[in-house]
This record gives structure tokens, sequence and C-alpha cells, in this order.
């Protein structure tokens, strides 16, 4: 394709975006609000994801000890854990040092603990450390069974239960994705057929004097995929600003929940977007050349 | 040039346009279609151009089967053929210079060579000083002009016209139709569908007439012969 002929197909694709002001507008608003959606599912999915896999990574059982143990108690139940087969480390994590910790999670919401007083609720325990993830069901077990052990957990269930939550959430999002996908190639053949009909007389004089087909379908397509890609374009920069804004918020306030940072993380999603969005456009004017322009 | 062997063209409706058609238009032929209303004429010229297919028979247009093209050879043929209408059907928006070399740009000439047989063309139909005029500010005849002007721009071997001079005085007319000779005495087929009786009577060329779908005269230096 020479240059010139590039240089007109921009130009008229750009000449009828200015003609159909309004549609064009509402077609960058639509796959704007659908791709933003869709990005925020993927943010959403990826965290989770990440998330769960984090926790599966960190599992460690925490032994909570009953109250009133002796020193040398305490000592006896921690020699016990250690012959357990799998475990590679132990901690023991006294009541002052759980307060302790307990009061930088909390960061500026420690005022909530005034109400307790001089009072520790929080129990003397153990951190176990096991080498593979498939033993710390039977040490957490074998642990519970141990004189003096009030409680064994472990984060499991937490990991599981953030699973299933990506798994819904999914499922949720992409039946979300397709009917906004479905809207946003709807609204964009629309506006690709108007522009064909602005523009029937000269489609025909075009054939008349013999132009080919995809000289006729080019600046409709490049029409349909400006669109597509000024909407992703929207999204992606409203994205890039929201995650921004809400990584520095739960970095202030709940800084233990391990959210991927924003870069490349956003920067990787925006090229799907940017991509989905010109995708979609084109698919658009496809449609509508199809069944408007027989070309 | 322009070969039918046998061509008949019945549309959708049922409605027969053409029948059994057979005859050969050579190269450098100044062809009158006539005949009533009805009768085919429009038909005719649009299985040319391969604006509509023929039902039956064979029809050749400059070395290529029409009727077996794909469509992704139809512009190819059409780069061949120049083709004017009635009803002139220049873009409004477009300035008379814009107009001719838009049939050039979409054929992916050259700047230089655009510019060169635009200006060639609009002299050849004395409208060079109205390059920048838009259709709207000139008369009917003179859009005509432009039309032939965008119609011949690429060297077409056959020019088609369905009453070119349908919507002109007679005055006018003339005008178009001594275009018209010019073009043809350079080497280009002509081939016309007319209701013109003068101009027929008058220009002494083969008058090909069909009546009810079927071609009823074919007259090398014939007359219209129909009173209209
Ligand atoms: N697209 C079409 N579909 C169905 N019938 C058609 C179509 N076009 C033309 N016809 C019919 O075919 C016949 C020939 O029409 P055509 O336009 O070729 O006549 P014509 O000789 O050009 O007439 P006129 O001198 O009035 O222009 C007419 O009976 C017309 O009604
Ligand atoms: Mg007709």
């Amino acid at each position: 394709m020479k240059i010139r002929t590039m240089e007109y197909f921009i130009k008229e694709a750009l000449s009828s975006l200015k003609r159909n002001g309004l549609m064009s507008f509402a077609s960058v608003t639509t796959v704007a609000l659908s791709l933003l959606i869709l990005g925020m599912f993927l943010v959403m999915v990826l965290n989770l994801n990440n998330m769960a896999s984090t926790l599966e990574s960190q599992v460690q059982i925490s032994v909570y000890l009953q109250d009133g143990l002796t020193d040398h108690e305490m000592r006896e139940v921690g020699t016990r854990i250690t012959k357990i087969p799998g475990v590679v480390q132990v901690n023991f994590v006294g009541k002052e040092e759980a307060m302790n910790r307990f009061k930088e999670r909390l960061g500026e919401q420690q005022g909530l603990l005034n109400a307790l007083g001089e009072a520790n609720p929080l129990p003397n325990a153990f951190e176990v450390k096991v080498d593979k993830t498939e033993r710390v069901k039977a040490a957490a077990q074998a642990m519970m069974q141990f004189k003096g052990v009030e409680n064994a957990k472990f984060g499991q269930e937490v990991v599981e239960q953030l699973f299933a939550l990506t798994k819904m959430v999914r499922i949720f999002g992409l039946v979300i994705i397709v009917f906004l996908a479905l809207a946003a190639l709807f609204i964009i053949s629309n506006t690709i057929r108007i522009t064909v009909f602005a523009r029937r007389k000269e489609i025909g004089i075009m054939k008349y004097v013999g132009a080919t087909n995809w000289f006729i379908r080019w600046p409709f397509l490049l029409e349909g995929m400006m669109l597509g890609f000024g909407g992703a374009l929207v999204a992606v920069l409203f994205l890039n600003e929201t995650y921004g804004i809400l990584i520095h918020q739960v970095y202030e306030t709940l800084a233990f929940l391990p959210l991927i940072p924003q870069y490349p993380f956003i920067t990787n999603i925006s090229v799907v977007l940017l991509v989905t969005g010109t995708v979609i456009g084109a698919l658009g004017s496809t449609i509508s050349l199809r069944r408007y322009m027989r070309v | 040039m322009i070969h039918l062997d046998g061509v008949s063209k019945i549309y959708g409706n049922g409605c027969v346009a053409l029948s059994d058609i057979t005859l050969d238009i050579p190269k450098g032929d100044f062809v009158f279609v006539v005949g009533p209303s009805g009768a085919g004429k429009s038909t005719f010229i649009k299985l040319i151009f391969r604006e509509e297919l023929p039902t039956k028979g064979k029809l050749i247009v400059n070395g290529r089967n029409v009727g077996e093209l794909e469509p992704s050879e139809i512009p190819y043929l059409r780069r061949n053929l120049g083709i004017v209408f009635q009803d002139y059907r220049l873009l409004p928006n477009k300035t008379v210079y814009e107009n001719v070399a838009f049939a050039m740009q979409v054929i992916e000439s050259s700047r230089r060579d655009i510019q060169k047989r635009v200006s060639h063309v609009l002299d050849l139909v004395g409208l060079r000083h109205k390059a920048k005029n838009f259709p709207g500010e000139l008369s009917g005849g003179e859009q005509q002009r432009i039309a032939i002007a965008r119609a011949i721009v690429n060297n077409p071997v056959v020019v088609i016209a369905d009453e070119p001079t349908g919507n002109l005085d007679p005055e006018t007319s003339w005008d178009i139709m001594r275009i018209f000779e010019r073009i043809n005495r350079d080497g280009t087929t002509i081939v016309m569908a007319t209701h013109d009786k003068s101009v027929v009577d008058a220009m002494k060329k083969r008058v090909i007439a069909i009546e009810k779908s079927r071609i009823a005269r074919d007259q090398v230096k014939g007359v219209y012969g129909y009173e209209d």
C-alpha cells in the first residue's frame, strides 16, 4: 500500500469521526465503559489469585497455648513440635509480642485497643513452618493433641476460600464482559453504518471507477479501530489512575494486603485492553460493511 | 471489444429485460442504443459494467467473460470502462478538480500522473477554468462535462453512457455530443443509450434498436426511427 493511499484512508476516517461527532462520542464512551469494567475484573481476579498463592506459599501453623502454663511446660510443647516430621522452624511468640504486632497492624486505628485497658487477651503461641504444604494439615492435627495446646490453626481454609472467590468472580465477570463487548460491538457497527450511509454516493462512484473492495473498506475499518482504540485509551488512563490511588490507600491502611505493584502490572493490562478495543472496533465495522455495503 | 452471444437478462421478479441478444461491437465503434421506454437499454448498459449479471449467454467485454468474473475482478474490468449517467453523479462537497482526481486516487495513481491527466481532461471538456468550483456552482451541461472528464481520466477503452443528455436542452446536448465524438476520434469505443432523436439522426453512427427486450434493428449510419 502506498503512503499516499494510507494518508488518504486516515484522512477519510478522521473526517468521518468528526462528521458523526455524537455517535463517535457515544461509541468511545461505550467502549471505554466496557473495557474499564473488563480491566477492573482483570485487576480483581489477578490480585485475588496473587493473594491466594502468596498466602499458600507462606502457610504456617499458629499453635495457641492454654493460659497459665509454666515456662517449662511451654518449652516442653515446643520440643514436641520440633519432633513432628516436616517441621523446619518453630518460633515462640509471647503474649506481649503478639500484642505489639497486632498494634502495628492496626496502625492509626490503635485507639480501638484502649477499651481493653491493661488486659491482654492474646494467648502465647508458637509459629511453626513446615517444609511442604501438603504436610501442614497432618502436622496441625498432631499438635492439637499435645497437652497444653489450645488450638492449632493454619491458613489453608483462607487460601481455599480465596481460590473459590476468584473462580466466582471470574465466571461472573466473564458474563458481564461478554455482554458489554456485545454492546460495544453493536454501537460501533451502528456508527459505521451511519458513516456508510452518509458516504453511499461516494462508495457508488468508487465502485464505478474501479476501486477495489479493500480500498473502499479501509477508511471504515480504520474509523472503527480508532473508535475502539480511543475508548480503550480512556479506560486505560482511568484504570491506571484509580489503581495508583487504590495501592496508595491500601498501603496506608491495610498494609498486610499483598496487592500486585502498579507497574508493570497495569501496563500489561493496558496492552490487553488496547488490543481488545481495537479488535472490537475492527469487528464492529466489518459487521456493518458486510451488511450495508456489499463489498 | 464488446461481444454478446445469446445474452438474456431476466430480473429476480421475472421481468424479461433482454432476450437472446447476439451482437458485436468492435474497437473504435460509436454505437447508439435506442428504443422505447422499458425496452431494456439501461439493462444492456448495466450488463456491460457488471452492475447486473446476464442470466443466460456469454458476454465478453475487453477480453473478459463478464458473466464469470470473480467479484474481486470487477474493479479491474471497470478500470477499462468510463461510465456516464444521466444524473452526473458528482460529489457535491468536492471541487471539480477533486471530483475528477478522485477517479484516479482510488486506483492509486501517482500524484504527478493525477495532476497531468486531470488538467488534460478538463481542457478536453473545456472546463479547466472551473477546476476550483463546486458542482453546485455549475450548469447541468457543465456538470455532465465534468462527469465525462472523470469517466475518461483513466484512459478507458470503452465509454458507456446511459442517456447522458437526458436532462439537458438541445443546444447543451450538442456540446456533450461533440465531446463524445472527439473522444471516439481518439480511438475510444462509445456505447450510448439515448432518446435524443435529432442527435442520433444527425450524427449518422451505428444504431442498435431494442424493442421488447430484443434487437429490432442494427444499422450502420442509422437513424433514430421513432417519433418522440
Ligand atoms: N432492478 C430491476 N428489477 C426488476 N426489473 C427491472 C429492474 N430494472 C429494470 N427492470 C425492468 O426491466 C425492463 C427494462 O428496463 P430498462 O431500465 O433496461 O429499460 P430502458 O430501455 O432503459 O427504459 P428507459 O428508456 O425508460 O430508460 C423494464 O420492464 C423494467 O421494469
Ligand atoms: Mg433506461
